[in-house]
């Protein structure tokens, strides 16, 4: 089987060449400004560089990607937002089946398999897709190729009609350590009353040596903090050792995203909210008593 | 310009309940309703159509079946961001929707887009599936742009100008019209109707159309399953200072500290 794959994202990038790997020769589309990934990508068949393409845009990449598929079964893109935009456009062109976020594939009797989360994350639905199939795949799920040196082909690009032109724009500002990569987190929820009290949280995450996440509403909405940090369907999935949840409801959304957690802590007020269902230990206790309690007691046990 | 609104039937998933012993799932049993994200879309378009004149319409194409109460919460669903401020509805039911994946669906409401609106306005993912992937296929089919994500929109002649956020970057892109564009939950805070605007909302337009599938679906769902997740649901008791110290003491035996 033939598999196309292209992410703006070069890490992105090689977990789609894993997974295309699963099926048969990967091509990777490579764009102008990921010229530089040529000499570091490894696992691919081919790396298809079309240097008349920016990969900020959006509509020259669907025209391209849909003109290149044709000679492909399968098409993968990363389930970041740039890539989700293209899969249902890029499905759609080829009269392709489509899938975001899957976290597995197979080919079973000329079709695909595919499992993805669904309603909320409260189940997995496995998909029968006929081919060309266009997904794009869980982030996370597939660890980089380490080896395997592509040959390089260079693509034209086709002229496209643009509607859309970017007039500004500017970047978010970063995190220090990835949610989806840390060990211990601290989530905090609409519990928290002003920003300031957030403290109390990092202060935690500080003795444990972990990093604070929040729910939706906390980031996007309030913009409390950075919008990579919330945790959830639409968010970052994490499965650290240790999820300490504080004054989050727990609702289904944000539920999703940590159900690969080891051990889940969860402090809140109520004692019905719905969080404590997803819970190994619950401490029904309002945060800005028990926070700073528990805080200095693990200093104590940490010598610090 | 008029505007259309795309409102999917959703399962209200915080009410799905599911037996992770035997793998049911009860999705007969869960009510369903126009998702979360859907009234933001509800509430731009409104505010549009306030600001820069023309209609708004919600578009729904139930894939429920005909049962009396599927269809009975699809017209709430539709009263419910009628209530809001939309023109009028249309409810596309029929046999055959129960099969369709977004191919299919995004053929079927094209039909009921062409010519007839500027801008179509959807959710950044629906409620129960949160795929995205309808608006996308939707503009593929109409052959229109399509932008996803938005924070904010304005009209500008024969143009929008849309803010939208990426995980890394907010971009502000100038798109020409007729568009697809999905919204996320922070574009807006949805106003919550007064009952007397409920009232009124059961007596505007509602359309009802018979679906009748367009094209046979690319993609079939073989299973659902439910993800096995073990909890202990210990809860920790005492005044703060016991709750803290059984809490560490716990998590000790865990070997997680
Ligand atoms: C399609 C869709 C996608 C979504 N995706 C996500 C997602 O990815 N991630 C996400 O997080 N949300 C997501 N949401 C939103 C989600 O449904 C919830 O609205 C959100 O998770 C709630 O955030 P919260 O728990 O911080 O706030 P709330 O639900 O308001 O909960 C606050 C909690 O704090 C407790 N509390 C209050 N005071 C105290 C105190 N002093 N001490 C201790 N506890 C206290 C309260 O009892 C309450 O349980 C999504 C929604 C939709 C419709």
């Amino acid at each position: 089987m033939k598999v196309l794959a292209f992410s703006h994202s070069m890490d992105l990038a090689l977990e789609l060449v894993s997974a295309g790997r699963e099926l048969g020769d990967v091509s990777l589309l490579v764009t102008s400004d990921q010229e530089g990934w040529i000499n570091e990508v490894k696992g691919a068949k081919e790396i298809l560089l079309c240097k008349e393409m920016d990969s900020g845009d959006q509509e020259g990449l669907v025209e391209l990607i849909s003109g290149l598929a044709g000679d492909y079964e399968v098409v993968l893109l990363a389930s970041d937002r740039r890539g989700r935009e293209l899969v249902g456009q890029v499905a759609h062109r080829l009269g392709a089946s489509s899938a975001v976020d899957v976290s597995s594939l197979s080919v079973e009797k000329g079709k695909l398999v595919v499992e993805r989360m669904t309603f909320g994350g409260k189940a997995i639905a496995v998909e029968e897709m006929g081919l060309p199939a266009v997904i794009s795949v869980q982030k996370g799920k597939f660890r980089p190729p380490e080896e395997g040196k592509p040959s390089v082909r260079e693509v034209g690009a086709p002229s496209v009609e643009r509607r859309i032109e970017v007039i500004g724009g500017k970047e978010k500002p970063k995190v220090g350590v990835p949610l989806d990569k840390a060990e211990i987190v601290v989530a905090v929820g609409r519990g928290f009353r002003k920003k300031e009290d957030l403290k109390l949280a990092y202060e935690l995450a500080d003795v444990l040596g972990g990093v604070v996440g929040a729910t939706r509403p906390l980031a996007a909405d309030l913009k409390w903090m950075e919008e990579e940090v919330w945790i959830g369907i639409s968010g970052v999935r994490i499965a650290p050792k240790l999820l300490i949840v504080v004054g989050a409801s727990g609702q289904q959304q944000f539920a999703a995203g940590i159900m690969d957690s080891k051990v889940v802590v969860a402090v809140n007020t109520d004692s019905k909210a719905p969080i404590f269902e997803q819970a190994d230990y619950g401490v029904v206790m309002d945060l800005y008593e028990f926070l700073p309690v528990l805080t200095k007691k693990l200093k104590e046990i940490k010598g610090g | 310009m008029d505007i259309a609104v795309l409102v999917k039937q959703s399962l209200d998933v915080q009410e799905l309940r599911v037996d992770q012993d035997t793998g049911k799932i009860y999705i007969e049993d869960a009510p369903t309703k126009a998702g979360d994200i859907e009234l933001n879309a509800t509430e731009e378009a409104v505010r549009l159509k306030e600001k820069f004149g023309g209609k708004a319409i919600a578009l729904m194409l139930s894939t429920w079946g005909a049962s009396g109460k599927r269809q009975k919460e699809a017209r709430e669903a539709l009263t419910r961001v009628l209530a809001m401020g939309l023109d009028g509805a249309m409810l596309i039911t029929g046999e055959g929707a129960e099969r369709g994946d977004t191919y299919m669906i995004a053929k079927a409401l094209a039909q009921e887009i062409r010519d007839k609106f500027g801008l179509v306005l959807a959710a950044e993912g629906s409620e129960d599936n949160f795929s995205g992937l309808l608006p996308a296929r939707l503009a593929a089919e109409l052959g229109w742009p399509y932008v996803a994500y938005a924070t904010a929109i304005e009209v500008e002649g024969d143009y929008v100008k849309v803010t939208r956020s990426l995980e890394d970057f907010e971009e502000v892109v100038k798109v020409k019209l007729p568009a697809v564009i999905s919204v996320t939950q922070e574009i807006n805070k949805p106003r919550v109707p007064k009952l007397v605007e409920i009232v009124k909302a059961k007596k505007k337009p509602m359309d009802q159309k018979d679906f009748s599938p367009p094209v046979e679906p690319k993609l079939t769902i073989r299973e659902l399953k439910v993800p096995k997740v073990e909890r202990k649901r210990i809860v920790i008791e005492g005044d703060v200072e016991e709750a803290a110290e059984k809490l560490i003491q716990a998590l000790k035996e865990e070997g997680v500290l």
